[in-house]
């Protein structure tokens, strides 16, 4: 068969044809939506205004990144959240992943058991979470006045610090499980015959963690620690049902202000130019990374 | 003589405080691994008792963490007060759909990049922008486009959503699955007189089901799971379990327990399932966002 008008063979165009649905789909919901979102940016579109609107330039951009102290403080309360997450689930994540390296019976299951967390939805870890932390009602509280460590019935998100430790926690609980399947399935690749001859030159265990796996396991962990970074610049779900950005807009991450920018102030044009502004540090952030590893490794090289 | 038997009498206690140490080794291990695993299980199991608590064990000090008698009444009351059983159904409905819309359109283009190498080595590139792209940038002009359109609390419209933002991860994963599969049996079929896209359907897709069905649950759980895109795109109809979650948040800290945490047993049910399903898939699946949306 041929398209004469398009001067095509079976062969030209059948694999175009097969590819064509999801490239079309994707052009219509991702990528056209993301050019309009573009062009928005430069506008001034208010839906709290009204439908009209108007070219300003750059205008947006600059009220994000100079004046806007609110988007500012929100890369500051995402850079306190995502870096002790990182750390912690990092340590978990490794210190688990070590442990059931050396289980040998039932290793399956307790494997799928601790993976759970990280299959439900932010939104449900952050709604268990919320009710766990509940002043009255909460399983934090009354355990800790039925052992006798708190006396009274505390609450969790009443001062900036302890509502960032709070919500810390819960993605500790909700991601250390990802970390620690990375990490299992990069200490399986490690070939035991490494061990073994170090053990043979007389090796503790320590010498042989220091030498042989944590070295080989870097650039695994250098992954893991990526995609957490990428992903944890986008927490919102949990935040949203966790302290909704309180107390005082301390938790207040950068999906969420942008969200409440173009959902709540319906400040389409300018959300747009934030969204695009995240995008941009997201990009950034994932270069440098990159940009570190390869200093790394060839100094490592050298 | 003295000197072979002194020496094996060492190796005989080294090997015994060596076995000693091991056993010791064992049992912090599977201590270590316990802790581990009440700090990550503990709280399903107190939301799943606490949804069959009745009202007055909540106040009750010391607290009651194990109900004595157990009662139902609370998903009735989310079932019925709460219109849970609509919401739980559009969660199952839509995350079907668009679980079965995506696998279709996925995989043929799966196919022709695993036999035609389409699109050269773009794919790959594409996926990794997609997987950095934060969903508040598309959700913005997303909004704007349906508000204009009035599809806005419309299944069919937050389906089509659904569906394209799996289509990168079920087309990288049947990629896989695909270039396993010995070309030789759909060309034979070919000369046989199948048509490709029928070789494709009746020959290629019941050996490859079980990838497929790999792709399936993740896809199910993603849309099941998906929080942002829900939240701003149903309305009272259309709400999925993730957003009627959220209504029980407005009564502060101390909310409607019983029905708070019915819903959460809900909504966290298929994690259950599919994390026991999928497990040689996992890494796989979550490093691609597969069960983010």
């Amino acid at each position: 068969m041929r398209i004469p008008a398009l001067g095509l063979k079976r062969k030209q165009w059948e694999p175009l044809a097969f590819a064509s649905p999801s490239m079309a789909l994707i052009a219509f919901v991702i990528v056209f939506p993301l050019a309009y979102s573009f062009y928005l940016s430069f506008q001034n579109f208010d839906l709290s205004v009204g439908p009209e609107y108007e070219f300003v330039g750059a205008k947006n951009y600059a009220e994000a990144l100079f004046r806007d102290e609110r988007f500012m403080g929100s890369v500051w309360n995402t850079a306190l959240l995502i870096a002790p997450s990182l750390i912690l689930e990092l340590l978990l994540g490794l210190g688990i992943a070590l442990l059931l390296s050396r289980v040998l019976r039932g290793r399956p299951i307790i494997t799928a058991l601790l993976v759970i967390p990280s299959m439900v939805s932010p939104v449900m870890a952050a709604m268990a979470w919320r009710m766990m932390y509940g002043v009255k009602y909460g399983a934090i509280n009354n355990l800790g006045r039925q052992l006798g460590i708190l006396d009274v019935y505390f609450d969790w998100f009443s001062s900036p610090l302890v509502s960032i430790i709070a919500v810390v926690l819960v993605e500790v609980w909700h991601n250390t499980p990802f970390m620690m399947l990375v990490l299992l399935a990069g200490l399986q690749s490690i070939p035991t015959e490494l061990y073994e001859a170090a053990r043979a030159d007389g090796a503790g265990p320590w010498q042989r963690f220091w030498s042989i796996t944590l070295p080989l396991l870097k650039f695994t962990m250098a992954v893991g620690v990526m995609i957490r970074l990428i992903d944890l610049t986008k927490l919102f779900g949990l935040i949203f049902v966790l302290t909704y950005g309180g107390p005082g807009g301390s938790t207040e991450t950068v999906a969420f202000t942008t969200y409440l920018m173009g959902f709540k102030d319906f400040r389409m044009s300018y959300a747009a130019a934030l969204s695009y502004v995240i995008v941009g540090g997201v990009l950034l952030l994932t270069l440098v990374f990159m940009w570190i590893q390869r200093v790394r490794e060839t100094r490592a090289a050298a | 003589m003295a000197i072979a038997l002194e020496r094996s009498a060492v190796g005989a206690r080294r090997a015994k405080r060596h076995r000693v140490w091991q056993r010791v080794g064992h049992v912090m291990t599977y201590l270590g691994l316990f802790a581990a695993l009440v700090f990550f299980l503990g709280p399903f199991f107190w939301i799943v008792t606490t949804s069959l608590k009745g009202n007055e064990d909540f106040f009750a000090f010391p607290p009651v963490w194990i109900p004595a008698e157990p009662s139902l009444k609370h998903y009735v009351a989310l079932f019925t007060r709460s219109s849970g059983a609509r919401y739980f159904m559009n969660s199952l409905v839509l995350s079907t759909l668009s679980m079965i819309s995506a696998l279709v359109v996925s995989l043929p283009t799966a196919y022709s990049i695993a036999r035609w190498r389409f699109g050269g080595g773009l794919l790959s590139i594409f996926l990794l922008v997609l997987r950095m792209l934060p969903a508040i940038a598309l959700i913005i002009p997303i909004y704007i486009v349906y508000k204009l359109l009035g599809i806005t609390n419309n299944y069919l419209a937050l389906i089509v959503i659904y569906t394209v933002l799996y289509i990168p991860f079920a087309v990288w994963l049947l990629v896989g699955f695909l270039r396993d599969f010995p070309v030789e049996i759909e060309e034979a079929a070919m000369i046989d007189g199948c048509s490709r896209l029928r070789a494709l359907v009746q020959v290629v897709v019941p050996i490859i089901a079980p990838g497929m069905a790999v792709v399936a649950l993740f896809a199910f759980i993603a849309t099941w799971n998906e929080f942002l895109f829900a939240i701003v795109l149903t309305g009272i109809e259309t709400k999925t379990m993730m957003v009627l979650v959220t209504s029980f948040t407005s009564g502060g800290t101390d909310m409607f327990y019983g029905e708070a945490s019915a819903s959460v047993v809900l909504g966290v049910l298929p994690a259950f399932a599919v994390a026991f399903m999928l497990q040689r898939y996992l890494v796989k699946g979550l490093a691609l966002g597969g069960t983010k949306g």
